[in-house]
């Protein structure tokens, strides 16, 4: 009797732990996990360009089903998420922050901020992202903050996002930026200009 | 100790069958759980469904752009000898026709920089056929992408959208 007890306390445990590693190895337990992974990194960009292919490992498969449903393939358009500042601390909305940057080696792009359950902030802002039309040609900058600044050409609202990241997308991106991404991507800063409630 | 032996060769091995299945039904799972949302959401089988403008408010997919005109269908080819007819209206700017199966995966994509783009979605098993693509999956979702970062683009890519078919074709 304690044999078979010890039998199938073993499959209990088993099956409970292989759920559990396989769910935070893909990044999607516990809940509210930044989609920052991949095998790229831009000076804190991060991405899997086998994002929409068979060719993404599992763990990448189930992660962006959760997190990028409907993503294109890396010839179409590539994906990079940042969550954390240039200093290396996570994004959250009681702090403002300067986003700059340059060309960007595609057709087109944006940089559009999500909550930490992947979804646009719920305000009503209608400030949710900059692209390539709105920026303009050459260097552009804009404010991340959860009121508008009174000073700043472009504004991304970060009001009820909590902690927050940023996704970069590349539409037509040059077929450099696929071989050699952290050699043509002059990727975006993020500098953290204050927070609430700090001295 | 030998006694336990067992046992612990028993936890190992469902710890790895569990880990190795969660990973492989995961994508399917939530690509059912996505495409019924979709349906409640008013997206309709072997239709292109008029979409609202991309807000907080009207969001239904993680990570959606409020810079693009989404334009969903679902489709199902379970049915023998079933062929997708689906066409993508002119639009001047960037627009794409992009398949993704039931396990998630983006099996082609059609770019139509200013021209409309017509192609033929044919069951799994099918023999390739010129100007036609094999779908892995008797399901999935069919999504046009138009360039349209403010309401005024938003509309007119409404309006191109009026030349968009996604239509089921039976034997």
């Amino acid at each position: 009797m304690r044999r078979l007890f010890a039998y199938l306390a073993a499959i209990v445990a088993g099956c409970a732990l292989g759920l559990g590693s396989a769910l935070w190895m893909a990044g999607l337990w516990p809940a509210g996990r930044s989609l920052a992974f991949g095998d790229v990194d831009v000076e804190g960009w991060r991405s899997d360009f086998a994002i929409g292919s068979k060719t993404a490992d599992p763990y990448t498969r189930a992660r962006v089903a959760r997190h990028g449903l409907l993503a294109l393939a890396k010839t179409e358009a590539v994906y990079l998420t940042r969550a954390l500042d240039d200093a290396g601390e996570p994004l959250r909305e009681s702090c403002t922050y300067r986003l700059t940057g340059g060309q960007m080696p595609g057709g087109w792009w944006s940089v559009t901020l999500y909550d930490s359950g992947s979804m646009l902030p719920a305000n009503t802002d209608g400030a949710l992202s900059i692209d390539a039309e709105r920026a303009g040609a050459g260097a552009w900058e804009a404010v991340i903050a959860a009121r508008r600044p009174e000073r700043a050409a472009h504004w991304i609202s970060s009001r009820g996002a909590g902690t927050f990241d940023l996704t970069l997308r590349l539409y037509m991106p040059n077929a450099a930026l696929l071989t050699d991404p952290n050699g043509t991507l002059d990727a975006p800063r993020i500098a953290r200009l204050s927070c609430e409630g700090a001295s | 100790m030998r006694r336990w032996l067992g046992p612990l060769l028993a936890l190992a091995l469902c710890t790895a069958a569990a880990h190795a299945l969660t990973l492989y039904l995961t994508p399917g799972v939530i690509m059912n759980r996505a495409m019924d949302a979709l349906a409640q959401r008013g997206v309709a089988l072997h239709r292109f469904t008029t979409p609202e403008r991309v807000t907080p408010q009207t969001q239904s997919i993680v990570r959606s752009s409020p810079d693009l005109y989404y334009a969903l269908c679902r489709y199902d080819l379970s049915k023998p000898g079933s062929v997708l007819d689906l066409r993508m209206g002119a639009w001047p700017d960037y627009q794409s026709l992009a398949f993704f199966d039931g396990q998630t995966n983006n099996f082609a994509t059609l770019r139509g920089l200013g021209k409309a783009v017509s192609v033929q979605l044919l069951p799994p098993g099918s023999a390739a056929q010129p100007g036609a693509i094999v779908s892995p999956t008797t399901k999935g979702v069919i999504l046009i992408r138009r360039l349209a970062p403010d309401a005024a683009r938003f509309a007119a890519a409404a309006e191109s959208g009026k030349a968009d078919l996604c239509r089921l074709r039976e034997a």
